[in-house]
This record gives C-alpha cells, sequence and structure tokens, in this order.
C-alpha cells in the first residue's frame, strides 16, 4: 500500500483543487465552444456534444453572415478585427512600456541625480491609485484631445497606467545585475548610453523577456479602461467586444465559448514562450 | 607642486586627494602617492581601508572630493573613465557574458574605432600573450576561474592604456592558481612596463608583487616603501602587525635601566636591550613600551647564543607543524591574560605541548612601540 504522509497528501489535495477552480471552466468553454446551441440549452444537462462541430469558430473567423448571435448578428470581420485591435493595442503599448519603463528603470538604478529617491517613489505610489478614481478625468483628457475610440487613446492610458509597475521591476531587476561590467565599459571606451546599450541591456535579456510577458498578459486582458474608452467596433478590443454576443433575450453559447477561447490564445502562447524566463526572474536568477 | 620629474610626465600621481561620501563617510584622507613608469605598487590594507576607492578615483569611477590625479602627465580629476586611457581588472573579471573571448578582448579597440583586421590582430597577439589564443570563440560562462582571469587581463593589456588598475585580482582564484597568475601577472606587467595600481588585503601578495608597498588604514596612508622596507623599518605597530606571517608578536613590556644595564621586561623576563637601540628609548626609561618580536627572530635555546639572545620563559599551550618549520604557540608564564607568542623554530626543535620552556629571542632584531601612539621608537 502507498502511504502518503498529512503534509503531502495535503499539498496534492490544494494542488488539485487549484487546477479544478482554474481549469475547469476553460474545458468547459472549450467543450462548450464544440457544442451547438441545443447541445448546452438541453434539460437534463449534456456534459458533453452529441455532435461536435467546428461551426461556431467558423462563423467567428470566416464571419457567416447568418449566424444570429443572441441579439447581435456576428458580422462578417468583426471578430477578426478585434482580435486585430487587441493585438496591434498590446504589441504598441508593449513596445513602448517597454522602452520608457527600461530606460526609468536603469536610470533609478544606476545614475546618481538629485531627487532620485524621491521621484523614484513617487512614481512607483501611483500604482496603488485605483484606475476608476481617475477614469473619469482620464476620459476628458483623451475627449479633449480627440482620443476616445481610437486605439492610440487606450495605447497611451495603457502606458501611464503600466508603466511605473514595470519600471520598478525593472529597477529591481537591474539592482541585481553587477556593476562591474558596465564599469568595464566604460573605461573600455564607451558612453554611459553606450555602456547600457553594449553590456547593460543584453545582461537585461532575460528580464526584459519576463518583463513582456508580464505586461502582455497585463494589456491583453484590459476590461474597464477599453469599456469606458472605446465605443465603435473601430477600437473594441476583443474583451470588450466578447460580451457583445450575450443577448437580451438569447445568447449563442457555443459562439460566445468559441471567442472565449480564440482571445485566449495568444496570451497562453506568449505565456508558454517566456515561461522559462518568468520562472527566471520570480526566483531571481535570471 | 608640479616637478617635472618622470612620474608626473608618465605614472600615476595622486595629490592630496581626498574622498568624502555623502553622509559624512570618509574613505580616503589626504593621499599623496606616485606610482612611476614600468612600476607595481601595491595598495594593501584590511578591507574597509579605502583602497579600493582609491583605485576607482585613479580609473574615474568615483569622483574626488578634493585633491588631484593625474595619468600620464595628463591631470584627470574631472575626466570621465572613457577619457582617462586606464585599464582595469576587476575582482570579478567583470566580463561580457553575451560576447564571446575575442569579442570581450576586442571591445575597447572596437568603440575606438579600430580597423577590424588590426583588432584581430592585436587580440591574437595578447591571446597569444596570456595563453588563451584556443579559447578565443568561447563565452566566459564556459570558462575557468583561471582562464577568466587571463581574459580580463588580456582585455586590460590589449589596449596598451596609460596607467593599469587590478582591484584584486586573485581574491577568486583557488590557492595554486592564486601563485601561477601571481607570476603571470608579475611577468606581465614587466613585458608591458605600464605604471601599475594593484590592490590587494594579502600581504602575501603585496610583498611578492609589489615593486612597493603602500599600506593603507582607514583611508590614511600609514607607510609605503618596499616590501623590504615594511618588514624590516615598519613605522608604527599597525605595519608591523600587517606585514609579515605569522604576525610579530607585539608584547606590553616595561622599560628599565641601571646604570649601563638596560632591559625590557616582560612577563616577568629581562630582555637585555643593546647598546644602539637606547638613544632612541631614553625617553621612555622606567615606562611602559610595546615590544615587537618576530615569530622568526625566536630561536629554540640550544640555537641561542648567549651574547645575541635574550631568553624568554613560557609554557607550549599549541604547536603547528608545516613540515618546513614549527610553529609554536606560547604563553607567558601562568598569566592567562597575557598575549600569545608565536615562535616559528626549526622543524627539528622537540617542544611538547604543556611544558614550561625558554625561548631564545635575537636582542639585535627588537622592535620598539610607544604604547600611547603606536610608532615605532628607532
Amino acid at each position: 500500500m502507498i502511504r502518503f504522509p498529512a503534509a503531502q497528501l495535503l499539498r496534492i489535495v490544494a494542488i488539485a483543487a487549484i487546477l479544478l477552480w482554474s481549469l475547469a471552466p476553460i474545458g468547459l468553454g472549450v467543450i462548450t465552444s464544440l457544442s451547438t446551441q441545443t447541445d448546452v440549452q438541453a434539460v437534463p444537462a449534456r456534459w458533453l456534444p452529441h455532435h461536435a462541430t467546428l461551426d461556431a469558430y467558423r462563423s467567428l473567423l470566416g464571419g457567416s453572415g447568418d449566424f444570429r448571435a443572441g441579439g447581435t448578428v456576428s458580422e462578417s470581420g468583426a471578430f477578426t478585427h478585434a482580435l486585430w485591435n487587441s493585438a496591434s493595442i498590446m504589441m504598441l503599448s508593449t513596445l513602448a512600456i517597454l522602452c520608457v519603463a527600461i530606460s526609468a528603470g536603469y536610470a533609478f538604478a544606476r545614475l546618481r541625480f538629485p531627487g532620485r529617491g524621491a521621484l523614484f517613489w513617487a512614481i512607483v505610489a501611483t500604482t496603488v491609485v485605483p484606475v476608476f478614481t481617475v477614469v473619469i478625468a482620464l476620459f476628458g483628457f483623451l475627449a479633449d484631445a480627440h482620443l476616445i475610440d481610437r486605439k492610440l487613446g487606450l495605447v497611451l492610458v495603457f502606458v501611464s497606467t503600466t508603466t511605473p509597475l514595470a519600471m520598478w521591476l525593472v529597477h529591481n531587476h537591474v539592482k541585481q545585475l553587477p556593476t562591474e561590467p558596465e564599469e568595464a565599459a566604460l573605461l573600455d571606451g564607451c558612453t554611459r548610453w553606450q555602456a547600457f546599450w553594449h553590456v547593460a541591456l543584453p545582461q537585461m535579456r532575460s528580464g526584459i523577456a519576463a518583463l513582456s510577458a508580464i505586461i502582455v498578459l497585463l494589456v491583453w486582458g484590459e476590461f474597464l479602461i477599453p469599456l469606458l474608452l472605446t465605443s465603435t467596433n473601430a477600437s473594441k478590443p476583443v474583451t470588450v467586444f466578447i460580451p457583445e454576443y450575450i443577448g437580451k433575450y438569447t445568447t449563442n453559447y457555443p459562439l460566445l465559448a468559441a471567442a472565449g477561447v480564440l482571445a485566449m490564445l495568444p496570451p497562453t502562447v506568449v505565456a508558454l514562450v517566456l515561461n522559462r524566463h518568468i520562472r527566471g526572474m520570480l526566483s531571481g536568477s535570471s | 607642486m608640479d616637478r617635472p620629474d618622470t612620474a608626473s610626465t608618465c605614472g600615476i600621481v595622486l595629490e592630496h586627494v581626498h574622498k568624502e561620501f555623502p553622509g559624512g563617510i570618509v574613505a580616503v584622507r589626504d593621499l599623496s602617492l606616485t606610482v612611476e613608469p614600468g612600476e607595481l605598487v601595491v595598495l594593501v590594507g584590511p578591507s574597509g581601508s579605502g583602497k579600493t576607492t582609491v583605485l576607482r578615483m585613479v580609473a574615474g569611477l568615483e569622483t574626488v572630493t578634493a585633491g588631484q590625479v593625474r595619468i600620464a602627465g595628463r591631470v584627470v580629476t574631472g575626466l570621465s573613465p572613457r577619457h582617462r586611457n586606464v585599464a582595469m581588472v576587476f575582482q570579478n573579471y567583470a566580463l561580457y557574458a553575451h560576447m564571446t573571448v575575442r569579442a570581450n578582448i576586442g571591445f575597447a579597440l572596437r568603440m575606438a574605432g579600430t580597423p577590424k583586421r588590426e583588432i584581430h590582430m592585436r587580440v591574437n597577439q595578447a591571446a597569444n600573450i596570456l595563453g588563451i589564443t584556443e579559447l578565443l570563440d568561447r563565452k566566459p560562462g564556459q570558462l575557468s576561474g583561471g582562464q577568466r582571469q587571463r581574459v580580463a587581463m588580456g582585455r586590460a593589456i590589449v589596449r596598451e592604456p596609460a596607467a593599469f588598475l587590478m582591484d584584486e585580482p586573485l581574491s577568486n582564484l583557488d590557492a595554486k592558481l592564486r601563485v601561477e597568475m601571481r607570476a603571470e601577472i608579475t611577468h606581465v606587467h614587466r613585458r608591458i612596463g605600464a605604471p601599475t595600481l594593484y590592490v590587494t588585503h594579502d600581504q602575501t601578495e603585496a610583498m611578492t608583487m609589489g615593486n612597493r608597498v603602500a599600506i593603507l588604514r582607514q583611508g590614511r596612508l600609514e607607510q609605503i616603501g618596499t616590501p623590504l622596507e615594511l618588514y624590516e623599518r615598519p613605522v608604527n605597530v599597525f605595519v608591523a602587525g600587517f606585514i609579515g606571517s605569522p604576525a610579530m608578536n607585539l608584547l606590553p613590556a616595561r622599560l628599565d635601566s641601571s646604570g649601563d644595564d638596560w632591559y625590557a621586561t616582560v612577563g616577568g623576563c629581562r630582555i637585555p636591550i643593546l647598546p644602539p637601540a637606547r638613544v632612541a628609548l631614553w625617553p621612555f626609561a622606567g615606562h611602559d613600551i610595546l615590544l615587537g618580536l618576530r615569530p622568526e627572530d625566536l630561536v629554540s635555546t640550544e640555537d641561542a647564543r648567549d651574547s645575541e639572545h635574550g631568553i624568554i620563559q613560557a609554557t607550549v599551550a599549541r604547536t603547528e607543524s608545516l613540515g618546513s618549520e614549527l610553529l609554536v604557540y606560547l604563553s607567558l608564564n601562568s598569566d592567562v591574560t597575557s598575549p600569545p607568542l608565536t615562535a616559528r623554530l626549526d622543524r627539528r626543535t622537540a617542544v611538547q605541548q604543556g611544558t614550561y620552556t625558554r625561548i631564545g629571542v635575537n636582542l639585535q632584531r627588537l622592535y620598539f612601540f610607544d604604547p600611547t601612539s603606536g610608532a615605532a621608537i628607532r
């Protein structure tokens, strides 16, 4: 008979519970996306579809006009356009956040200038301000700048809300790196900027990879800000677009589920690819 | 101040250099030091003595609060590191981990815009001198400690710098490799001939490698001189205790004279003082002094000659045989509070732990220090 010590048993149970908690909705989503509306609404409930079908995916990606989803018609290409919105917003934001956060975080970690500590903590402190407390003012600003319902507006807001956190992470990462290679570069004839570019930046590679993954996941999953700052399909990202499949009287659940599964793919791929670096950064060995 | 001496045209010159960190911590106090061309000066001192700060100020990695630094006749005090033409070897080598050995060594040349062919040639030359030609295509992560050390040296010598700085370059190596690299650095230094400032906390390194050795304590230069000068004529208790291994024995003693008979009393034993030392000791007659005895100046009684040696009686607390010699740790009389006395005796000396024994003291080689100021009396 295999015997488990109590602590180990508890651990296994806890892990199983966490897995169930996080994977069950995804599993349910995948199953629903492969079902028909009849399967979903069957009484008693069916756990597996009688006739598995990819119709929901076809409809989303191909955009067949006759597929009615609740009160909303799945317009041709609307979902793929929302995916594209999400992707372009995510890429632009990530790039901009990385540029600002890396240079600022590095400067705060390495350069000595008056007011460094105060300025650094003032910026970091903004991370504790919940975004919904400033969102009304933000709306006003963006409206004045004609950036409501524009992707650029969202990118700017994401850059300003996420950069302090990213800068903080970069700062801590740089603090852990030895200063000597950069000093050696200065003695080897580099300017401060060249030492950063040729020596510090390559050293930070895995930290930057981990940070990119974190930013991608944060930006991709953002809901509240795009909900308030977009109004048409021209700029809506998937997170805001998907709930529109929920109709007032009926909802096409397979379509909704398939949209969810598709929206989950890009961040999953990013997380899988950069997983090694994220683990490295969390354990401080990157 | 601008004497047209050789050092001010070619070497490293520090004049009244002072360094105070924010918060009022003084790391270096009024330090003046010259490294002549072709000379290797070792800065040695306990940790926190400011030796690395001195090196970093010469490199330009640390600002100078007051004073002047000159390299090859040029005032560099306010210049950035890249304008000083100085090469430095760091304690942890500071190699560029993402570059190959070849790129590491050639980096400074690349930054200076040297043509590719010349870089290639000079890197090969440096690698040849250091015997690392077969490592040129590897990354630092694939090298052993000794090999990394050589790459760091290569990176420094390839530039033909005006000055060489080394910050404890051997402290991360094992004992055997350290001895090997010590010889190698000395060899490379002779070949390159650039003035070199070498920082270490290891007095053996200082004694074996330095043309001159500068001893720092709490940011102050205690003494500078050839290794032998420091060993033979330490200016104070600190230098006396720092140079030499095992360290010099420093014993509280009382100096007395009756007529022509001068002697120091240590733990109940009388050690005669020879006439040459008496002139300087005159003001201390009847007072306490610190008596310095090098472990190698103590001999077993069989080797002691009456005219040259005084006798100390002590109990053998412990012995350590090093093969070539015998270290004997003694305690004077039964006084447990008295400082222990270390003697370095011939390996064949027969002493037994716990026994009361007589040890000869070479009277020609006594050191005397003022117990209040610590300064040497001579």
